[in-house]
C-alpha cells in the first residue's frame, strides 16, 4: 500500500515537471513579453532594461535552471505586470472560481448520476428517453452559446438575473447553470450506460436469485460496480474545478481564476501564466491520484496484484 | 523423441492477499517449483485438484503471468516479458483458451467480431477472406451461422465456450493451452471438439497444454497427463499409463472417483481430512495429512519428482501404495 | 406430491422460439437429471421459471410452486420464492459472483435474508458452509474476494451460497463442471446428504452424465427446446430409447477402452428459427423414416416404463432381463 502511495506520487511529481517544462518552453517561443508588455511602439533601450529585467537575455536553459530553483524553494516570481508575487494573484482568484465550479459540480453530480441510474433501471420508459434527450442537448450546446442564450431569456428578456459581475449570490446563477448543464448531460449519459452494463452481468443475476428484493440488489450489488467508470469522470470534474470556467467566467466577466487566464496570456505574463499552469496542473494530477486511490477502494480486483511485482 | 517446444523450470507463483484495503498480506503459494517439458506435437494433460494451481500454470506457460520465480523457456529462448513487441508476435502462435467463457469474452461484441478480431490485430487475413475464415471456425466448432450476430449473454454455455475455442483457433496456433475446454459443452459436441483438436495435432502438428477435470476427455485426448496436487507435479505419466496403473496415492483417489454412467462411484477412495490450502502448506509431503500410506518420514520430508521407468512421481512410499493397488 | 409442475413452457428471444412446450413435474425431494444438447434450453427453462431472464423474452405457459403460479406474478411474489424455495446454482461461477464484495459477504446475505441470521452468527454459519463444500481454512479466507479464487473454488462459493437458504428445490446448473474428480465426488455427496436430512429436491443439470447416474432418481433429456425422454436413471442408461439419448450416450469417451476417435452425433443442431417440420432431431437420426420429416411426436409413456417422443424408438431392451426385474423390484 505504501509502495503503491508513494510510487504515484512520484509519478505525480513527474508529471507536473512536465508540465512546467512543456509550458516554459512553448512560453519563450511563442512571442516576446516586452513587445507586449510595452508595446510595439517602445524605445529600444525601455525593452532593453526590460528584457536584463526578466533575465530574457539569458540563453534559454539558463533560464529554465532558474525557474527551476525559484520553484524548488516555492519562490512562484512575480508579475511582470505589476510587480506582485504571481503566486498571490493567482490564490486571491481562485475562491471567486470555486464559488462557481463548487456549485456546478455539486449539481452536477447531483443531478446527472441520479437521472442517469434512473433512466438505466427503467430502460426504455418516457423518463429514459428524456434523459437520453436532455444529456444529447447538454453535452452538444457549447457553453458560450448556452451562456449567451440564458443571459438574453433571463436577463435580457425578463431581467430576473443579472448578465454579469460577482456583486451578490443572484449574480451566480447563471454562470452556474451554464456550467453544470454540459456535466449534467455527460454524467447522465455516462452513469445511464455503466449502470445498464452492470445490470446486465451474471452477478446482478444472482442477487436477484437469492431472493433479494430489487432495491437492494440495485443499492448492494449494481451501484458499487457502476461506480469505477463513474469516479472516473467525477475525478477529471473535480480535476477541473480550478481551471474549468475559463469560457464561463469571460461571458459573465466573473472575476475568477479563468479571467486572470486570458488576461495573463494575452499579456505574456509568463510568471504568472506559469505559476496558474502549477496550480492546474497540480489540482488535475492531485484528483487524479484520489481516482486511482479511488479504484482501489471500489475494486479489489485494481489493488497490487501479485507480491512477485 | 521431439524437441521440446516449451520447458518450465522451477516455475513459482506467489498471490499476496490483503484483508482489508490497508490491512496486512499474507502470501499465498499458488505454483510452488514445476518443471515441465511439452514437446512439439504432443498434448499434455495437466490434471488435479480444484485450487492446485493448474490455470495459473497456464497463464504462466504463455507469459500472460510474470512467474515469481523460474522460467519459461519457448522454443529453446526465454519467453519476453508481458505487452513488449517480441511478447505480441508470440502472442498469435500462443492462445489461451479461458476457463470461463463469459469473462473472457466481451459483452459489448457480436461473436463474430470476436472472433475474427485476432485475424484483423495480427493482420492474418481482411475482408471477404477473413469472413471466409470466419464462416469456416464457426462450423469447425458447431455453431451456426445464424449466431454470428449474437452477444455472448445470448447464447448457452456451451455455445460461449465454442466462441472461445474458436477465436484461440483462428490465428492457426502452434501453441495451445486450453484451461477446461469442454466441461460446458455436451458429449456430443464435445466429442466433435475433441476430434477437432486431435485431427489440428494430427495434421498441423498443434501442440497443446489440455487442462482439464474430465479425465475421461483427458485420457482420451492427451499423450501425457501431469497431475498436480497444492502447486506441484505429483505424478507424471502416459496418459494410458497413468489411467490404467496410477501410483501415486493422490491420483489413484482421482482415477477412483470417475463416475461412471450407470454405474456411479462404486469402489471409490474417499480422501479424508481438510483440503490444502496454499496458503499454509503442510510440512514434508503435502498430500501427507491425506494419505492413508503416510508415515513420519512423510511428514518430514519433500519428495522430489522421480523417475520410474516411463513415469515420474513424486512419492516417498510409492511401493507402499503400488502393494495395494495391486 | 408434486412441488413444481410445469406446463407447456414457452420462451422465445427476440420472436425466435427456443423453449417450444416443456411439461416436466418435479416430486417433493427427488432429484431430476436434466440433459441434453447444449443450447436446448435447459437453464432458460429455470430461468424463465424464476423470472431471470431479460426483458426481451416471452415467456408463456405455467410453472406452478404448490399451487402459486409463477410466471407473470408479480415481482415480490417471485422474490419470495427466490433463495428459499427454489435456489440456483448457476453455470459461469466466476462472473456469477459479486466482483466487489467479499464471497463471505455475499453468502451471509442470503443467510440474513432467509433464515434471519446476523453478525457473527451469519458469519459463522458462513465459514461452515465453505467449510463444508471443501475450501481450505474457510475461516481466514471468507474476506477474500471472488477473483482470488480458483475457477473450481468459486463454483463451490456458489453451492454454498444456494445451499445458504436452505431451499426446497436446488436447481443445480452444472455445479460440478469445474470440480476435480474427487471433489465433485465430495459435493455430490454432500448434495445427497443434505437431501436426505433436509428432503430438499433437486434438478441436476449436467453433460456429466456419470455424475447424474450419481445424483439422480430419474433424468429427463431435452432436445431443441424440447423433452425427448423422462425415465428413471437405471432404465435410461441401461436402455436408452430415444435414437438422441442413444447417441449421447454413444460419444461418451470410454475410460477403459483404447484411446480412439470419439463419436459425435452425426449432424448439427438445427437452427431454432427454422427447425425441421417434423421431428426436430429427424435430420441426424439414423432411424429417421419420411414419417419422422413430416410429423412431430409427441411425449408419450412407453410399456416399458418412461417417456419418449419417438415414432421410431430404439428397442426395448431384451438383453437386460436381469436389470427389469431390479427396475421392477
Ligand atoms: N489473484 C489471486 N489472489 C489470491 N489467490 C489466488 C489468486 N488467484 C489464484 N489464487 C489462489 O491460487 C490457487 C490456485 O489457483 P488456480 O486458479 O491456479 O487453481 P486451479 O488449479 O486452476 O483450480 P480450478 O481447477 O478450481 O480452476 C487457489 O488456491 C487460489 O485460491
Ligand atoms: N438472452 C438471450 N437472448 C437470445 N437467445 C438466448 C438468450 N439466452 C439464451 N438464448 C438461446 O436460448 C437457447 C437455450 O439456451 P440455454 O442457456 O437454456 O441452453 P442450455 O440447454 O442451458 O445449454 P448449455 O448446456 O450449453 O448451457 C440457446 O440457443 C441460446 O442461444
Ligand atoms: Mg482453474
Ligand atoms: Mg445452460
Amino acid at each position: 500500500m505504501l509502495n503503491f502511495l508513494l510510487s504515484r506520487l512520484a509519478r505525480a511529481f513527474l508529471t507536473i515537471m512536465l508540465v512546467m517544462t512543456f509550458a516554459f518552453v512553448v512560453l519563450r517561443l511563442s512571442g516576446d513579453p516586452a513587445m507586449v508588455m510595452l508595446g510595439p511602439d517602445a524605445p529600444k533601450d525601455a525593452v532593453d532594461a526590460f528584457r536584463a529585467r526578466w533575465g530574457l537575455n539569458d540563453p534559454i536553459w539558463q533560464q529554465y535552471l532558474a525557474y527551476l530553483t525559484q520553484i524548488l524553494t516555492f519562490d512562484f516570481g512575480v508579475s511582470m505586470r505589476d510587480q506582485s508575487p504571481a503566486i498571490d494573484l493567482v490564490l486571491e482568484r481562485i475562491p471567486a472560481t470555486l464559488a462557481l465550479t463548487i456549485p456546478a459540480l455539486i449539481l452536477k453530480v447531483g443531478i446527472g448520476i441520479p437521472a442517469g441510474v434512473y433512466a438505466a433501471l427503467h430502460r426504455e420508459s418516457i423518463a429514459d428517453r428524456g434523459v437520453i434527450m436532455m444529456s444529447i442537448f447538454g453535452f452538444t450546446i457549447p457553453s458560450f452559446v448556452l451562456g449567451l442564450v440564458l443571459v438574453l431569456i433571463f436577463a435580457v428578456t425578463l431581467d430576473w438575473l443579472p448578465s454579469g459581475g460577482q456583486d451578490t449570490w443572484r449574480h451566480a446563477i447563471l454562470p452556474i447553470a451554464t456550467m453544470s448543464v454540459g456535466g449534467i448531460g455527460i454524467l447522465a449519459r455516462f452513469s445511464r450506460s455503466a449502470m445498464i452494463e452492470v445490470l446486465g452481468q451474471p452477478y446482478i443475476r444472482t442477487a436477484m436469485a437469492k431472493g433479494l428484493p430489487w432495491r437492494d440488489v440495485v443499492w448492494k450489488h449494481a451501484l458499487r460496480n457502476a461506480a469505477v467508470p463513474i469516479v472516473t469522470l467525477v475525478g477529471f470534474m473535480v480535476g477541473a474545478l480550478i481551471a474549468g470556467a475559463v469560457v464561463v467566467e469571460s461571458i459573465f466577466s466573473w472575476p475568477g481564476v479563468g479571467r486572470l487566464i486570458v488576461v495573463s496570456v494575452s499579456n505574456r505574463d509568463l510568471a504568472v501564466v506559469q505559476c496558474l499552469l502549477l496550480v492546474i496542473a497540480s489540482s488535475m494530477v492531485i484528483a487524479n491520484l484520489f481516482v486511482d486511490l479511488a479504484y482501489g477502494l471500489l475494486d479489489p480486483r485494481l489493488r497490487h496484484k501479485s507480491a512477485a511485482h | 523423441m521431439t524437441a521440446p517446444l516449451l520447458q518450465a523450470r522451477g516455475l513459482v507463483q506467489e498471490y499476496a492477499t490483503a484483508r482489508s484495503f490497508f490491512g496486512k498480506t499474507s502470501t499465498v503459494r499458488a505454483v510452488d517449483g514445476i518443471d515441465l517439458t511439452v514437446r512439439q506435437g504432443e498434448i499434455l494433460g495437466i490434471v488435479g485438484e480444484s485450487g492446485s494451481g493448474k490455470s495459473t500454470l497456464g497463464r504462466m506457460l504463455l507469459g500472460l503471468e510474470t512467474p515469481a520465480g523460474g522460467e519459461v523457456l519457448y522454443q529453446g529462448a526465454p519467453m519476453p516479458a508481458p505487452r513488449t513487441d517480441a511478447w505480441r508476435k508470440l502472442r498469435a502462435q500462443m492462445q489461451l483458451i479461458f476457463q470461463d467463457p463469459l469473462a473472457a469474452l466481451d459483452r459489448r461484441m457480436t461473436i463474430a467480431a470476436q472472433i475474427a478480431e485476432p485475424l484483423e490485430i495480427h493482420g492474418i487475413a481482411k475482408g471477404a477472406e477473413a469472413a471466409e475464415r470466419l464462416a469456416a471456425l464457426m462450423a469447425r466448432v458447431g455453431l451456426r451461422r445464424d449466431q454470428a450476430d449474437r452477444y455472448p449473454h445470448e447464447l448457452s454455455g456451451g455455445q460461449r465456450q465454442r466462441v472461445v475455442i474458436a477465436r484461440a483457433l483462428a490465428t492457426n496456433p502452434g501453441f495451445l493451452v486450453c484451461d477446461e475446454p469442454v466441461s460446458a459443452l455436451d458429449v456430443s459436441i464435445q466429442a466433435q471438439v475433441v476430434n477437432l483438436l486431435r485431427d489440428l495435432q494430427e495434421q498441423e502438428g498443434l501442440t497443446m497444454v489440455f487442462i482439464s477435470h474430465d479425465l475421461k476427455v483427458v485420457r482420451n485426448i492427451c499423450d501425457r497427463v501431469a497431475v498436480m496436487y497444492l502447486g506441484r507435479v505429483v505424478e507424471e505419466a502416459p496418459s494410458d499409463l497413468l489411467f490404467a496403473d496410477p501410483r501415486h496415492p493422490y491420483t489413484r483417489a482421482l482415477v477412483s472417483s470417475i463416475p461412471k454412467p450407470g454405474q456411479g462411484l462404486h469402489g471409490r477412495i474417499i480422501l479424508q481430512g481438510e483440503p490444502p490450502n496454499p496458503a499454509a502448506r503442510p510440512a514434508g509431503c503435502a498430500f501427507h495429512p491425506r494419505c492413508a500410506f503416510a508415515d513420519r518420514g512423510c511428514a518430514a520430508r519433500v519428495p522430489e519428482l522421480q523417475h520410474d521407468g516411463r513415469r515420474q512421481i513424486a512419492c516417498l512410499k510409492p511401493d507402499a501404495a503400488a502393494a495395494t493397488a495391486a | 406430491m408434486t412441488f413444481v409442475s410445469i406446463r407447456d413452457l414457452r420462451v422465445a428471444f427476440d420472436g425466435v422460439q427456443v423453449l417450444h412446450g416443456v411439461d416436466l413435474d418435479i416430486r417433493q425431494g427427488e432429484a431430476v437429471g436434466l440433459v441434453g444438447e447444449s443450447g436446448c434450453g435447459k437453464s432458460v427453462t429455470w430461468l424463465a421459471a424464476l423470472g431471470l431472464l431479460p426483458g426481451k423474452a416471452k415467456v408463456s405457459g405455467s410453472v406452478r410452486l404448490d399451487g402459486q403460479e409463477l410466471v407473470g406474478a408479480p415481482r415480490p411474489a417471485i422474490e419470495k420464492v427466490r433463495g428459499k424455495r427454489i435456489a440456483m446454482i448457476f453455470q459461469d461461477p466466476s462472473s456469477s459472483l459479486n466482483p466487489v464484495q467479499r464471497v463471505g459477504k455475499q453468502i451471509m446475505e442470503s443467510l440474513r435474508l432467509h433464515r434471519g441470521l446476523k453478525g457473527r452468527d451469519a458469519r459463522a454459519e458462513a465459514i461452515r458452509l465453505l467449510d463444508m463444500v471443501g475450501i481450505p481454512s474457510a475461516a481466514t479466507r471468507v474476506d477474500l474476494y471472488p477473483h482470488e479464487f480458483s475457477g473450481g473454488q468459486c463454483q463451490r462459493i456458489m453451492i454454498a451460497m444456494a445451499l445458504a437458504g436452505e431451499p426446497d428445490l436446488l436447481i443445480a446448473d452444472e455445479p460440478t463442471t469445474a470440480l476435480d474428480a474427487t471433489i465433485q465426488a465430495q459435493i455430490l455427496d454432500l448434495l445427497g446428504t443434505i437431501r436426505r436430512e433436509t428432503g430438499m429436491a433437486m434438478v441436476f443439470i449436467s453433460h456429466d452424465l456419470g455424475a447424474v447416474s450419481v445424483v439422480c432418481d430419474r433424468a429427463v433429456v431435452m432436445y431443441a427446446g424440447r423433452i425427448v425422454e423422462a425415465n428413471n436413471i437405471r432404465s435410461l442408461f441401461s436402455a436408452p430409447r430415444h435414437p438422441y439419448t442413444a447417441g449421447l450416450f454413444a460419444a461418451i469417451p470410454d475410460i477403459d477402452a483404447d484411446r480412439g476417435r470419439l463419436v459425435p452425433i452425426h449432424g448439427t443442431v438445427p437452427d431454432p428459427k427454422n427447425l425441421p417440420t417434423g421431428c426436430a432431431f429427424s435430420p441426424r437420426c439414423p432411424r429417421a423414416t419420411a414419417f419422422c420429416q413430416t410429423d412431430r411426436p409427441h411425449l408419450r409413456p412407453q410399456s416399458g416404463g418412461g417417456d419418449v417422443a419417438c415414432f421410431q424408438p430404439v428397442a426395448a431392451p431384451k438383453a437386460f432381463p436381469a436389470l427389469r426385474q431390479e427396475a421392477l423390484a
